[in-house]
């Protein structure tokens, strides 16, 4: 290497170190960052996406579905973090992060769609995938409120549907104990082989193969000594360190809307309490009164009446939750934005300097 | 004769109540909606309808559509007949009830009209890509439409009760007059009454208020972020 490509190795080297260092103190309270990963094969680091609302496009569809459409969008945020709790206390996994996109390059990503969520009934569509895009789960979930949380309730966001989350958690360990150590060994190195191939495309490009089915198989490792994917873990460790602060973010989130949210949905069980015991009595008081009559027709308008109202009020509070934790989402987004915003101005600085140096590094020795 | 005329009368009648108020053309309009009711209305009495008036044409009416039956002097009402009129009472007193509301307050959006009224549920027009959406439930369904630039609400209940109003507005925009029309399969006629509004100004207050969920209405003077 001449002493032109040795300096200039050197300056992107320090690049890079600085940009490492740039990642805000405030972030680096997770461990991360440049600490070895000591973990068992099996406790893949989990990522779980931000969930699809669910919310038909059909506009005209949401009052027949029941479906309030800003409750759908906090609950997207707000349920993934009360799985995420679930996950951490079977104590079987890595890190168990939320995050706000998918990531590709996740050990084991989880996605889902709120398919219905009306304070008595919740149910999920739940996709698990691994690195290497094999798939774990793929199913709908659904639990009912349970007796304990209808009567007493905690405040907690939690146990209404904890039956459910806690069947995903059993459901995520089932799969993986259907896998070799080996299997699983591969989908850890597979995930960093991934992420090394979207920072550095030319150092990393052929170390996996990827079949017409989109499953990655691992065609050759990199030394353990490859600067190149020391830095990349480094990098890595970096982007865990702000994912960690986003998690966080989702975190304060569910610890401020928690209550109001307990509350809310105790508000919509009560409501279809309400409409199945007025449906009752609807069949077993019909008026006596003579067909025609004044009390007749009073009867039947006030009967069509009365369900209309509870489906304003239903509306109305709807709105008035919104309002109420708007400002705390608003926050939380903007702040999520930031960090994102950050990340990827970062990201696309890594990956220019990451190339430069592999051709320095890769070049023709003089 | 008269009673072959009395049948073609009664056949005509519930040939027209089988009729839909809210016919498929109307219950579909292309752009923005045909006119704006949007504000707050409050009633007119002096241009309302009276309702003994309206009610004694209407007994009037239902007696002319009564054949002779030639009954001997002294012997009363036909019984028919009677009932007749208790049905067609009871629908004057229902409609005098469900238009008793001297404020409407609407709002009207890209997609829906809401028709708030004191002490009743508020009317809903839903209308995606310009059709309209019913609104169902168990005891009844409710659907609008536009005939012309009159807005057309149909309430069809359980037991064969109907609430058609008809809203229109002038062409300043300053006046509106709805017409409400209640029928039953039990009344061989159905009962309209007019009930005519003003548009009108709510006062602003000093406040900004938004409805929350735990803590009620919040208020301050300051502008409130949402």
């Amino acid at each position: 290497m001449t002493w032109i490509a040795a300096a200039a190795r050197t300056t992107l080297v320090a690049k890079i170190i600085m940009l490492l260092m740039c990642i805000p103190l405030r972030f680096a309270g997770a461990e991360a960052f440049l600490v070895e990963d000591a973990r068992k094969p099996s406790a893949l680091n989990v990522s779980i996406v931000v969930f699809d609302p669910g919310v038909p496009e059909d506009l005209s569809l949401h009052r027949d579905l029941q479906v309030f459409p800003q409750i759908r969008e906090i609950e997207a945020m707000f349920l993934p973090f009360v799985l995420s709790e679930t996950l951490v206390k079977t104590d079987e996994w890595g890190a168990v992060r939320v995050v706000p996109k998918p990531d590709a390059a996740a050990e084991l990503l989880v996605s889902g769609t709120i398919l219905k969520s009306d304070g008595e009934t919740l149910q999920l569509k739940v996709s698990v995938v691994d690195a290497s895009g094999r798939v774990w789960l793929d199913e709908v979930f659904g639990g009912a409120v349970t007796d304990s949380y209808a009567t007493g309730g905690n405040g907690s966001g939690l146990p209404g549907y904890q039956q459910l989350y806690d069947e995903i958690a059993e459901r995520l360990l089932l799969a993986r104990t259907q896998l070799e150590e080996k299997e699983l060994t591969d989908i850890v190195e597979i995930a960093l082989l991934r992420h090394a191939k979207e920072l550095a495309p030319s150092a990393f490009g052929d170390y996996l193969s990827v079949a017409d089915d989109g499953r990655f198989t691992i065609r050759r490792l990199p030394a353990r000594n490859d600067p190149m994917l020391d830095r990349i873990e480094r990098i890595r460790g970096a982007e865990y360190v702000i994912t960690d602060a986003v998690d966080a973010k989702f975190q304060e989130l569910h610890a401020e809307i928690a209550s109001i949210y307990d509350l809310w949905r105790e508000y919509r069980r009560k409501v279809i309490e309400y409409q199945t015991e007025d449906a009752r009595r609807v069949q077993s008081t019909k008026s006596s009164a003579p067909r025609g009559s004044y009390e007749a027709l009073v009867n039947l308008y006030d009967n069509y009446k009365l369900d209309r109202i509870t489906a304003q009020e239903q509306n109305s509070l709807a709105i008035a939750f919104s309002n109420e934790v708007s400002p705390t989402i608003a926050a939380m987004e903007t702040r999520v934005a930031e960090l994102e915003g950050w990340v990827d101005a970062q990201y696309a600085e890594w990956h220019r300097l990451l190339e430069e140096l592999f051709e320095v590094e890769s070049g023709p020795e003089q | 004769m008269l009673r072959m005329m009395f049948t073609a009368t009664l056949l005509l009648l519930a040939a027209c109540s089988q009729q839909p108020v809210v016919s498929e053309d109307m219950s579909r309009f292309e752009g923005s909606m045909p006119a704006n009711f949007g504000g707050s209305w409050q009633r007119n009495y002096a241009r309302d309808d009276e309702v003994n008036a309206v009610l004694r044409d209407a007994y009037n009416r239902l007696i002319r559509t009564v054949p002779d039956q030639r009954r001997p002097a002294g012997s009363g009402t036909d019984p028919s007949t009677s009932k007749q009129m208790d049905s067609l009472l009871a629908l004057a007193r229902l409609a005098e009830l469900i238009t008793r509301p001297d404020v409407l307050t609407i709002s009207q959006t890209k997609h829906e009209i809401s028709i708030a009224r004191k002490d009743d549920f508020a009317m809903l027009c839903a209308f995606y890509d310009g059709v309209a959406k019913a609104i169902e439930n168990d005891n009844g369904t409710e659907i609008c439409g536009w005939d012309g630039s009159q807005l057309v609400s149909n309430l069809v209940l359980q037991g064969g009760l109907q609430v058609t109003h008809r809203f229109t507005i002038s062409t300043d925009g300053q006046q509106m007059r709805v017409v409400t029309t209640v029928s039953s399969t039990t009344s061989r006629l159905p009962f309209t009454l007019r009930r005519f509004y003003s548009r009108f100004e709510r006062p602003t207050s000093g406040f900004n208020c938004i409805e929350t969920f735990s803590m009620k209405r919040v208020c301050s003077t300051t502008e409130i972020v949402r």
